[in-house]
């Protein structure tokens, strides 16, 4: 119940934060001419917002931060399972180009991604005290070591970008409203004890996984809850991607055009869409065989990815 | 008012059963407890094997339950709600014996009709099967059940709750509950074409405990599947049944198996078992290796040095030593009958359920 109140409070933030954003949002639009970041497009941009122009900028420059591909997560070194499924379909049947077989995969992994990690992303947005629960369930729930690998590596390293880097800023700030400071805590005091369970060696300590903590994060740098869930799927698409464009499946053009697409766009929405009030206990696999795939990561002969 | 008839259940809901296994001195498994209500039947028999060698020392004789349905699956708005306790040291074995779990689907039309006033005509009541089994310490657990079979149209939701004793402190505590799970389900009724074509199955399966200092709850693994046509009322009133029938994500999502299950390893009785699966799982054939062989019959190549070849190049799993301890299994296989051989070969080969539980425990294998 007590989240349920944490939600609509939050959910109450969230449309005066959205409305904020939409100005962002427009600006941002005309000042990139880059595609590599897709935003969600709303149709009533045309409102007046110019009074939270301070905040608005701040929210659209932390956008910019957390999409940015130089973010130093080192997502570029997992492939999610792309690697290995590309070895367990070979060779294609002569009617599937590989191109063909790859959007296969796309749909999957964005599905997959969406069903397991949107719930614990936006659980700790809605409920930053609740981190280390969320990151041991999500711990529990993975059950492949190569994915549970992947998100702990990235997940560290957003707390290390996030401590090095962004805390100074945005920590610091002034107008730090009360759920971002609840998150600076959140963020601080998970920190904390990652640090004092390194030296224990405590199995069932907390690990640091990339879901709940970017939720927390993003929470901190003042973003709201549908970009954070967004820019977390446009960034696995992203790598996913990248990951594409350097197993040679297709050109760096192709790939730019593929994160571009309406089609991409309207997936991630609809799967964020479906997963928005989906309780964490009920996050789960949809994709059975993606968790095969991954799993069996190791087994290949050569491998140019982590996962 | 008559005397409480001693024989009347406690339980008032249908579909409810309540076991509690005790171990009385000096080592006699007793049911302290067994109660059930229609549509569930519970079942239970002590073969009488007793454990020759095992993990533990001194291990208890081992109680069959079997999980019965009458018609010997689930009807649309079917509960079923199974709570088990072992108590330490004891052991059980769970099996279906009536075969695999059917999930049924009525025409909703004529079954519901002006019954609860539900205007849900088109999507059927789903029906659920909750398990609740608590292990006590040194106690163990093999529920090695038949798949779930999912009928077209059908939706089903299970959720599977095991609590485990001793595992916080440290994962090689001897005195730690033993766990052996395996939960799989079929793309339905393959022999009248059948692919995925149900609508809803909900599997979850999860382990818990309670940590020592404070006595909180904390989850250890948790196993979720989801396979949701994704579908709702609208669509289905609108669209037609050929196309629904072209547009199956489970199936697109599944693809290329026909069955998907997953095997829940734990404890120290079968700790020799799930070294035994990471052990096959890292000498498997590496993936593309084969391409440096010379003949492109590498599979059979690699057979020679297997001992059940055909079962492997059928069978696509994985397994891994997750956290506490668990080792957790995957497979996918494109029909039952290759993931049934497959599994029953491997556990027939390593032995330790048969040395642990007797035969009959591997008999939906």
């Amino acid at each position: 119940m007590a989240v349920k109140i944490t939600i609509r409070d939050l959910e109450q933030e969230i449309i005066d934060l959205e409305s904020r954003l939409q100005h962002a949002r427009k600006r941002l639009a005309l000042a990139s001419a880059s595609p590599s970041t897709p935003l969600p497009l709303h149709s009533d941009m045309d409102q007046d917002l110019t009074p939270a122009k301070a905040l608005s900028s701040s929210a659209a420059h932390a956008l910019l931060l957390l999409s940015d591909s130089a973010l130093p997560l080192g997502s570029f070194a997992y492939s999610s399972g792309l690697e290995s499924y590309l070895a367990h379909n070979k060779p294609l049947p002569r009617t599937v180009t590989p191109v063909a077989s790859f959007h296969r995969f796309l749909k999957l992994s964005i599905a997959s991604m969406a069903s397991t990690s949107i719930p614990y992303v936006l659980a700790a947005y809605r409920s930053p005290g609740d981190l280390e629960t969320l990151d041991n369930d999500m711990d529990a729930s993975t059950p492949c070591i190569v994915a549970q690998r992947a998100s702990l590596a990235q997940g560290r390293a957003l707390i290390g970008v996030w401590e090095r880097a962004f805390r100074v800023t945005y920590a610091a700030g002034t107008a730090l409203t009360p759920p971002a400071s609840a998150a600076v805590m959140a963020i601080a005091e998970f920190s904390h004890a990652l640090k004092s369970c390194a030296d224990t060696e405590d199995e069932l300590g907390p690990k640091g996984h990339l879901a709940p903590l970017w939720g927390v994060v993003c929470l901190a740098m003042g973003m709201d809850a549908r970009q954070t869930a967004y820019v977390f799927m446009v960034n696995h698409a992203k790598a996913v991607l990248s990951a594409a464009v350097r197993a040679s499946v297709m050109g760096p053009y192709q790939a730019q055009s593929v994160l571009a697409s309406q089609r991409l766009q309207d997936m991630i929405t609809e799967r964020i869409e479906r997963e928005w009030d989906t309780p964490v206990e009920d996050a789960g696999q949809i994709v059975p065989p993606l968790d095969l795939w991954v799993g069996r990561h190791e087994l290949l002969y050569s491998r140019i990815f982590n996962s | 008012m008559p005397i409480k008839s001693p024989f009347e259940s406690s339980i008032a809901k249908p579909g409810e059963g309540k076991v509690v296994l005790s171990l009385l001195p000096p080592s006699n498994p007793t049911l302290t407890t067994l109660t059930y209500k229609y549509p569930l039947k519970l079942l239970t028999r002590t073969p009488g094997f007793v454990p020759k060698s095992s993990a533990l020392t001194c291990p208890s004789q081992p109680v069959h339950l079997y999980l019965l349905t009458y018609g010997g699956g689930l009807l649309p708005g079917d509960k079923i709600n199974v709570s088990i306790t072992l108590e330490p040291r004891t052991r059980m074995v769970v099996t279906t014996p009536q075969g695999s779990t059917k999930i049924f689907k009525t025409e909703p039309n004529a079954s519901v009709k002006g019954q609860r006033g539900t205007p849900k005509p088109l999507l059927s009541d789903k029906s659920s099967q909750t398990l609740n089994v608590h292990v006590g310490q040194e106690a163990a657990l093999c529920y090695l059940p038949d798949p779930a079979v999912p009928y077209q149209d059908s939706r089903y939701e299970q959720v599977q709750t095991f609590t485990v004793e001793g595992s916080t402190s440290s994962n090689d505590n001897p005195r730690r509950s033993s766990l052996c799970i395996l939960d799989w389900v079929t793309q339905g009724r393959a022999s009248r074409g059948e692919a995925w074509d149900f609508h809803l199955w909900r599997g979850k399966n999860e382990v818990w405990t309670t940590t020592e200092e404070s006595g909180k709850r904390k989850l250890l693994l948790r196993d979720s599947l989801i396979l949701d046509r994704e579908l709702d009322e609208a669509q289905l009133e609108r669209g037609d049944p050929e196309l629904l029938k072209h547009t199956n994500v489970i199936r697109e999502r599944t693809h290329p198996h026909g069955v998907v299950g997953t095997l829940i390893l734990y404890g120290p009785v079968f700790e020799r078992l799930a070294t035994f699966f990471m052990d096959r799982f890292t000498s498997l054939p590496r993936i593309g290796a084969r391409n440096w062989s010379s003949s492109p019959a590498v599979a059979s190549g690699s057979a020679a040095t297997e001992p059940t070849p055909n079962f492997d190049a059928q069978v696509t799993f994985t397994a891994a030593r997750v956290r506490a301890g668990f080792v957790l299994v995957k497979f996918g296989a494109p029909d039952f009958a290759a993931a049934k051989d497959w599994l029953g070969a491997i556990l027939r080969d390593e032995g330790s359920v048969y040395a642990e539980f007797g035969e009959e425990a591997l008999f939906c294998l």
